[in-house]
């Protein structure tokens, strides 16, 4: 089981270099990325996007990108499709997402799910290492669904059901987030909540609990109203779930983020299709963070090719 | 200006002694920190309940029933009613939340006839003690609205600028916080978030900055913010988060308090006397400084 982000670390270079079709690498700080990950042993990058700039940016990183593949194509949806075509069919194990609207790239992928008949529902997973808790937690979805329904929260759940049995988690807990309190009407997340865990426990979600808790204070404080002191608080000792379901984008792309101002946090995502992992780096991003997503990457694609 | 919870604290002390109701008093008896409030000096507790109870709290809490002012009353609606015309009729200033569930608390508290809302709209700010910052921040609105609309997200931002004048803050920044940086008419709230920049910029809310919509790495980072090519006064130094909807409000201030371990008071706004709530995301240490901040409220 991985429990931490320092489980990818040791693990990437032992299961590289994966084939990493890299779309539009045409950013210095994602460059930089791809170079630090090849130099350790997790990649053998395929490169794709415009030649000017891609080799104006390796230049600008001195790194040399003589030796390995590249495709020149200017139109960023032809981009996309090429490369999330060349995941499904084998060619490289993983791909990463440069300066190109996501967009093209989630379209890309559903046209390609779509094919081989396999869920189309395109979700991020955000995983989430806090110092101290003893495995992995994630935060899904927090990149493409605006407000998802409970179909496609099944579908959302799904995904990172999948990617956590291949972390090792057989049987993985899920708490499905609700901004649901003592007053006010009862908001759309927490009747879902009702449904989703009736129909996890007729196990039409495959191997994983949904948890009775639907917010981190029931989470902390089981069965109490108030807590006296912060140092009452252990994340060690709650009962803290795997996989955290938002209950709409924008809560969960401002909750996801809180990395950036929790320092015991450190985040990785991706988007986990059926062939292989596609790396979705935020542009605001920076090289050492986007590296690490690559690490998470090539432990997932090789799993997936296990399996 | 009040840089943290030690501040607020201080201030309060400054102000002269507030009366503060508690209703429905009774074996709850409030929170420890109404007690040590009074012991300090700079509130005094009111008492609307059961008597005996109230009494038998009152002694194991080291006070007699002689201490303060007892109002008997068996009835926990009649007792909020009773605190609520003590606050309107200028004999106590400040409400505090006994033993009531939220709801029919709330209900009471912010009826527009006979609680203490005037046409205007309630709101939730989470204030909180960054260890890291030199400064306090602020997210609103994390309790009240579930999916506020533009006209109440208009009086929330109104709201919160209140409490940041009264901290002192002269000119606070806020982030208008969604999904994503970019206006989106398929998400609502960049729209609300670029209005109320709008607004902001023709200074409709007087001396503020508004930024938005901002996804939130870019409105905690100003080097994030550069990476998007976003160039503001109010990214990586926002006083104030304007969260979109309630589930983004109260699930970030949860994670702030549980995960973080971020110091955290809460603040009812829009009343027309300060109203305290007993949530449970505020810790025992903390209840000190939400009676603080509405002793610092009260009269203004």
């Amino acid at each position: 089981m991985i429990r931490t982000f320092e489980d990818l670390d040791r693990l990437a270079p032992e299961k590289g270099p994966k084939k990493f079709i890299v779309l539009a690498p045409e950013d210095e700080e994602f460059m930089l990325a791809v170079k630090h990950s090849w130099q350790r042993g997790y990649i053998e990058p395929v490169l794709i996007g415009s030649r000017d700039k891609i080799e104006r940016l390796a230049g600008q990183v001195e790194f040399d990108i003589a030796p390995f593949e590249k495709i020149f194509e200017s139109d960023r949806q032809g981009i996309a499709d090429l490369a999330i075509s060349m995941l499904f069919a084998g060619d490289v194990d993983m791909a990463g997402k440069g300066q190109i609207p996501t967009a093209f790239i989630y379209r890309s992928i559903i046209r390609e799910e779509s094919k081989i008949r396999k869920g189309t529902m395109v979700s991020v997973v955000s995983l989430w290492d806090i110092a101290g808790l003893g495995h992995l937690t994630s935060l899904t979805d927090a990149g493409v669904n605006i407000n998802p329904d409970y179909e496609s929260k099944l579908e959302i759940i799904k995904n990172a059901v999948f990617l956590f049995h291949l972390l090792g988690y057989p049987k993985p807990r899920i708490s499905v987030l609700s901004g649901q309190r003592e007053i006010g009407d009862t908001l759309e997340s927490y009747r879902d909540f009702t449904k989703l865990r009736e129909a996890a426990q007729g196990g039409e979600l495959g191997s994983c609990e949904i948890m009775e808790a639907t917010s981190l204070a029931e989470i902390f404080l089981p069965g109490k109203k108030t807590f006296s002191r912060y140092s009452d608080i252990n994340i060690g000792k709650a009962d803290f779930p795997e996989i955290m379901l938002m209950p709409n984008l924008s809560t969960g792309n401002i909750l996801v983020k809180l990395d950036f101002v929790i320092p015991c946090v450190r985040r990785r995502s991706l988007v986990m299709t059926s062939r292989g992992p596609v790396l979705i780096p935020s542009r605001s991003d920076f090289h050492d963070s986007i590296v690490g997503e690559i690490a998470l990457g090539v432990v997932t694609a090789d799993r997936v090719r296990r399996a | 200006m009040l840089r943290n919870f030690k501040d607020i604290r201080e201030a309060a002390r400054q102000e002269g002694k507030k009366r503060i109701v508690l209703a429905p008093s009774g074996p709850a008896g409030g929170p420890d920190a109404l007690y040590e409030a009074a012991r300090e000096g700079f509130i005094t507790p009111v008492f609307v309940g059961d008597r005996s109870l109230t009494d038998k709290t009152l002694r194991e809490k080291g006070f007699s029933s002689h201490d303060f002012e007892i109002i008997s009353e068996q009835d926990p609606r009649k007792c909020v009613m009773l605190a609520l015309d003590m606050v309107r009729g200028n004999k106590a200033d400040i409400v505090m939340q006994g033993a009531m569930e939220h709801q029919l608390f709330l209900d009471l508290a912010l009826n527009r006839e006979k609680g203490l809302m005037q046409n205007r709209v309630a709101s939730f700010v989470s204030v909180f003690d960054p260890p890291a910052l030199d400064r306090l921040t602020m997210i609103t609105d994390t309790y009240i609205h579930n999916n506020p609309s533009i006209t109440e997200k208009i009086a929330i931002t109104e709201n919160v600028i209140k409490l940041a004048r009264i901290l002192g803050i002269g000119s606070p920044k806020i982030a208008a916080l969604s999904a994503i940086e970019q206006v989106n008419p398929a998400i609502p709230s960049t729209m609300d978030a670029a209005i109320l920049a709008k607004m902001a910029e023709r200074r409709q809310f007087g001396d503020v900055t508004i930024e938005g919509p901002l996804d939130i790495d870019c409105a905690v980072s100003g080097k994030a913010a550069a990476r998007k090519g976003i160039q503001s006064a109010v990214t990586g130094q926002a006083d104030i988060y304007l969260v979109p909807n309630v589930e983004a409000g109260y699930l970030t201030a949860q994670i702030s308090v549980f995960i973080a371990g971020m110091p955290m008071a809460g603040v009812l706004m829009g009343t027309t006397h300060p109203v305290i709530v007993q949530l449970p995301l505020t810790s025992g240490e903390n209840k000190l400084v939400e009676i603080a901040l509405a002793v610092l409220l009260s009269g203004r």
